[in-house]
């Protein structure tokens, strides 16, 4: 199909006309505008289109079309319209859905640019897009919302910066398959993929620099919390293997393992549900992270599937807790309990999307995460610690799914099986359950048919002839693997479930810096205050001082010279000897 | 007219021998007599520059040719000196009708000035411009001593010691390189010299005599000793017309001798050479602003504030570069009318209200509002204030500096006008910010001012001089990018 328009197009359209046609039929609009993006991005020729319109004055390529941004749009767009059905019927106000559409345009841009500067120019959108989406609830997301605004942009200014760095190394702003681009891909130079790994590790939540993700998700409405669990951090990951597309990065790969590990450990100490949720994303990234690190074919495909497949059970995740806070009006696990029997709808959703995202055999999760710790034993450094035929990174992967299991059990136990919940509450209104029940639905499918989420991927991980060593989801060992994780997590989850409910709140990195950057503001501004007063003062004394020698110099003179009077003639036999003095320094000077 | 370059030089000289002989006749003859010659003088110069700036003029004197005899070259530098001083004692005898001296044997005086000065501008002999030189320097000695009292006598006798000593080295600068060389002509000279050798001791020995010989004339700190007696010692007219044109010339001489006769590449060649300049240079604008801040009497501030302006013009020449070189030509005639229209000013306010120093500036806008806005006008031209001419020289002599990435010279021309604001802001500050604080003295006859020039009044000619001094700083300026772009050949042979 020739192309008609960048795919971010229909979505912006929908984000403007939305606020003017009324709740329903905007919504409607929306969600056709955005799901008929599906489609189009599956049909659309591959190949960079509309090179012609240049960014900025500089020669871009606004829709660039290869199997990475294809499966990056359809999914962005799939979940872009499930999100605008859930936001309809979660009361969101057209306002808030516009600004997450235009969000949802944002990220698409990004994913579809086939140049750098496309790229940055819609991630820095996207940074205030999803920033007026937080903001837009008000109350307590205004300040997480302004950390947000903060960390990002600073974020964003390192990638900027790489890019440029990037530009003046080649001349070009073009990816290298793009026609016109440079010979090689990713960042050219050693500094610019440095600054682009911290620029964008902002965004997938590197662990020191993640604090936003669980202070910003858990805070503004459930609807938007569904859009904003989707689309920064996964634009993240493709930016990440834009940054190092071809062999990866041993550093980023261990990375990605300890945000898998972290964010899984962290995501046990948590009982507010969306922040736990929060949490499991900067773990889930770790795996995609990890399968950019490590750079072959099979982890890229891993990483990608992995990214299709969180965007399904992690929005699947957010909207079920949110249809708990929607129904309860409680944010917290302690104050939950015994929904399962109220919600059967909601708890059969989330059991789903929890078996998805543990990776239990069966669901879709299993599948991806699967091909990323099979990339890390085959096709990764061993690393430091071996146990056995298990490497340092897969471990680490390992370690993380254990955690992820154990936290969900948490999740789902003392959320929807744990007690009895006193008085009456009402199941998944009926449009949050048929968006629930169809994203839970394709969990199963792509765990069950593991054919058809290959069929998306840029590498087929069947094949010899393209992967080091062919991916095989249903093999013993591996359900082996699956299974026992889940007994793992159960075992852990009795052993830690006593002195976890002792433990209070666990203070994360945000604890030390936003402190930090409190009074580190506050000292640079006194520090420059002071500053600016003794400049002040020392620019008016030089002033005085001038003023007075100007209008006295005679006694300046005296006092520099310490004398009474200074006499500055110069009398007929001194005019005369100075004449000498100055003819014999300079044929001294010429004539040496 | 081929023989126009020597009448330039016939006509002041043969004025001068009618003003005196007309004196015998009549006394009190020798202003009209000036007048005409003066007149005719700048018809000359005019008609010469237009043919200069196309293609230099030469006259051969006598029949011999260079570079056995004696040759006028006119280039567009030359004829625009030349032009600048015809026109400027033209200016300065419409002052001085009123203000006087008044005897023909001041304006015969007056008139060999002038012929001392248009010699030197286009002559293309190093020892006919020591003639000239000579020539040049009695008249001016003569002239300050013009004024009565034992204040310009004392003030002519320095500088006649002074500027002898000068000019006598510059004699044996040229000694040295005619022994070097055995010629004399400018053209035939540089050839010579590059044949010789740039890095000879006597070629260098002739370059440092020439240098220190012309920084006594142009007044280049320490060898000013003599300029601020001198010119705050004469009477108002003449010390406006040897402020405006005598250290002129003499600086023009600097470009000719160091540009003609020794080249660019002597300066290449011998970095002592240039170092020399920008020392001179630098010590001019630092301490001649230094010492205009430290004065109490205006004429004395204004002979400082050359030193410093002169310096400047050494750093030009220093620079040796296309765009400082126009700069430096820019400010000389810059200089030269902002100069000369703030001594007539001076000389002017003087007359009127009897005010010779700072102090009596006070509210001087009060008193004599007219003398005072002149002032302040040609003083803010002074400083650089665009888009007067005193801004457009300092921008083409910074910008040739920057060129050039001679920094710490850059520097301090940038910071001379800094300094230049500093000696003009405490007379601007004085002149129109504050009351006079004593009683006025308007009606008080100046008692016999040190100049001890009859004072009779403000004349028509007087104020109109000043005004049409303080327009054409205006006026010059905004002119003054057209005439470098004009000046461009003169200057790339002369760099060539």
């Amino acid at each position: 199909m020739e192309p008609i328009v960048p795919p971010f197009v229909p979505v912006i359209v929908a984000a403007l006309l939305l606020p003017f046609l009324g709740r329903k039929a905007g919504h409607a609009l929306a969600a056709v505008l955005t799901g008929a993006v599906v489609p189009y991005v599956w049909l659309v020729d591959a190949g960079a289109h509309f090179t012609e319109f240049n960014l900025f004055g500089f020669e871009t390529v606004i829709f660039n079309v290869d199997p990475f941004s294809t499966l990056m749009g359809l999914i962005f767009a799939f979940i872009g319209a499930v999100g605008v059905l859930y936001s309809y019927y979660s009361e969101a106000a057209p306002i808030q859905t516009a600004f997450a559409l235009s969000y949802v345009a944002s990220s698409l841009g990004a994913v579809f640019g086939g140049d750098w500067l496309t790229l940055i120019f819609f991630w820095e959108l996207m940074a205030v897009t999803s920033t007026l989406l937080v903001w837009h609830y008000g109350g307590k997301a205004v300040r997480a919302g302004f950390r947000y605004a903060v960390l990002h942009g600073i974020g964003g200014t390192l990638f900027l910066g790489a890019v440029i760095w990037h530009f003046a190394e080649t001349g070009t702003f073009l990816f290298a398959s793009v026609p016109g681009g440079p010979e090689t891909a990713g960042l050219a130079g050693s500094v610019a993929p440095v600054l682009a790994a911290l620029g964008v590790g902002v965004n997938v939540g590197f662990v020191g620099l993640h604090a936003w993700l669980p202070d910003t998700y858990p805070r503004p409405h459930i609807a938007a919390s569904v859009f904003l669990c989707v689309y920064t951090t996964k634009t993240g990951v493709y930016g990440m293997y834009r940054v190092f597309p071809q062999d990866g990065n041993v550093a980023v790969a261990y990375m990605g393992g300890i945000m898998a590990v972290f964010g899984a450990t962290m995501a046990l100490f948590q009982n507010d549900m969306r922040r736990l949720l929060s949490y499991h994303i900067q773990s889930q990234v770790g795996y995609m992270i990890a399968g950019v690190g490590i750079g072959s074919a099979l982890a890229q495909a891993g990483a990608f599937a992995h990214v299709f497949n969180h965007i399904l059970y992690k929005g699947l995740l957010f909207m079920t807790a949110g249809v708990v806070v929607y129904r309860t009006g409680e944010e917290s696990l302690k104050k939950l309990g015994g929904l399962a029997r109220e919600m059967p709808i909601t708890a059969g959703a989330f059991t789903v999307a929890a078996l998805s995202i543990a990776g239990f055999p069966g669901f879709n999760g299993f599948v991806s995460k699967g091909i990323v710790i099979s990339a890390s034993h085959y096709d990764f450094v061993k690393g430091p610690i071996h146990v056995g035929e298990f490497y340092t990174l897969e471990l680490l992967l390992l370690i993380g799914g254990v955690g992820t299991f154990m936290s969900f059990i948490k999740f789902g136990y003392y959320a929807f099986f744990h007690g009895e919940y006193d008085g009456d509450v009402k199941d998944a209104n009926r449009g949050q359950s048929v968006a629930m029940v169809l994203v839970a639905a394709l969990c199963v499918y792509y765990g069950v048919f593991d054919g058809a989420l290959f069929g998306l991927l840029p590498f087929d991980v069947t094949d010899e002839a393209v992967v080091s060593h062919v991916y095989h989801t249903y093999t013993v060992p591996h359900v082996i693997e699956g299974v026992a994780l889940a007994v793992l997590g159960l075992v852990g989850f009795a052993l830690v479930k006593k002195p976890l409910s002792g433990l209070g709140k666990v203070p994360d990195v945000d604890s030390l810096y936003n402190p930090g950057t409190l009074y580190g503001t506050r000292t640079l501004v006194v520090a420059v205050t002071e500053l600016y007063a003794r400049v002040d003062d020392a620019a008016v004394a030089l002033a005085k001082r001038s003023v007075r020698t100007v209008k006295n110099p005679d006694a300046a003179i005296a006092r520099v010279t310490g004398r009474e009077q200074v006499t500055t003639k110069a009398g007929i036999d001194r005019s005369l000897l100075l004449v000498l003095a100055v003819l014999v320094a300079a044929l001294a000077l010429l004539l040496t | 007219m081929s023989s126009l370059p020597a009448l330039l030089v016939a006509a002041p000289l043969l004025g001068s021998v009618l003003a005196l002989l007309a004196g015998l006749v009549r006394s009190k003859t020798g202003w009209p007599v000036a007048l005409v010659t003066a007149a005719v003088q700048v018809v000359g110069a005019g008609v010469l520059a237009s043919r200069a700036f196309d293609s230099t003029v030469s006259y051969v004197v006598g029949g011999f040719t260079a570079p056995f005899g004696i040759e006028l070259v006119v280039d567009g530098l030359s004829a625009t000196i030349a032009l600048l001083v015809a026109v400027v004692s033209l200016a300065v005898l419409a002052y001085s009708r009123a203000a006087g001296p008044r005897t023909n044997a001041f304006y015969a005086v007056y008139l060999l000035l002038v012929a001392g000065l248009t010699g030197m501008s286009i002559t293309g002999d190093v020892f006919n411009m020591y003639v000239f030189l000579e020539i040049t320097g009695l008249a001016a000695y003569a002239l300050v001593a013009s004024g009565e009292g034992g204040r310009s006598a004392r003030a002519a006798l320095k500088y006649l010691i002074v500027g002898t000593i000068g000019a006598s080295l510059f004699l044996l600068g040229i000694g040295y390189a005619f022994i070097a060389t055995g010629t004399l002509n400018m053209a035939d000279l540089s050839t010579q010299l590059a044949a010789v050798g740039y890095t000879e001791p006597l070629v260098q020995a002739a370059f440092a005599l020439l240098v220190v010989g012309l920084f006594v004339k142009v007044a280049v700190f320490p060898l000013h000793a003599w300029q601020p007696d001198a010119y705050a010692g004469s009477p108002d007219s003449v010390s406006a017309l040897i402020s405006a044109l005598v250290s002129t010339v003499a600086a023009y001489a600097l470009i000719r001798i160091v540009f003609t006769v020794f080249t660019v590449e002597f300066l290449q060649a011998n970095p002592a050479a240039r170092s020399l300049l920008v020392a001179g240079a630098v010590v001019s604008i630092v301490f001649g602003s230094v010492l205009a801040v430290s004065q109490t009497e205006i004429k004395r501030m204004l002979a400082y504030s050359s030193v410093s302006q002169f310096g400047l013009v050494v750093g030009a020449i220093a620079v040796a570069n296309e765009t400082a070189l126009i700069g430096a030509t820019i400010h000389l005639v810059g200089h030269a009318v902002m100069k000369g229209g703030l001594f007539l000013t001076a000389g002017l306010i003087a007359t009127a209200t009897g005010a010779r120093t700072v102090d009596e500036y006070e509210g001087l806008i009060q008193r004599h509002p007219l003398g005072a806005g002149v002032f302040g006008l040609l003083a803010l031209a002074m400083v650089g204030v665009p888009p007067a001419v005193g801004f457009v020289g300092k921008w083409y002599i910074a910008l040739g500096a920057v060129e050039a990435s001679a920094w710490p010279l850059a520097v301090v021309i940038l910071l001379s006008t800094l300094l230049t604001l500093a000696y003009f802001a405490r007379i601007l500050e004085r002149m129109f910010f504050r009351d006079a604080s004593e009683e006025p003295r308007s009606s008080e006859r100046p008692a016999a001012s040190d100049g001890g020039v009859a004072v009779d009044g403000v004349s028509v000619g007087m104020i109109g001089v000043v005004v049409a001094a303080a327009l054409a700083a205006v006026v010059l300026g905004t002119l003054a990018f057209e005439y470098g772009q004009l000046l461009e050949p003169t200057v790339q042979a002369l760099l060539s």
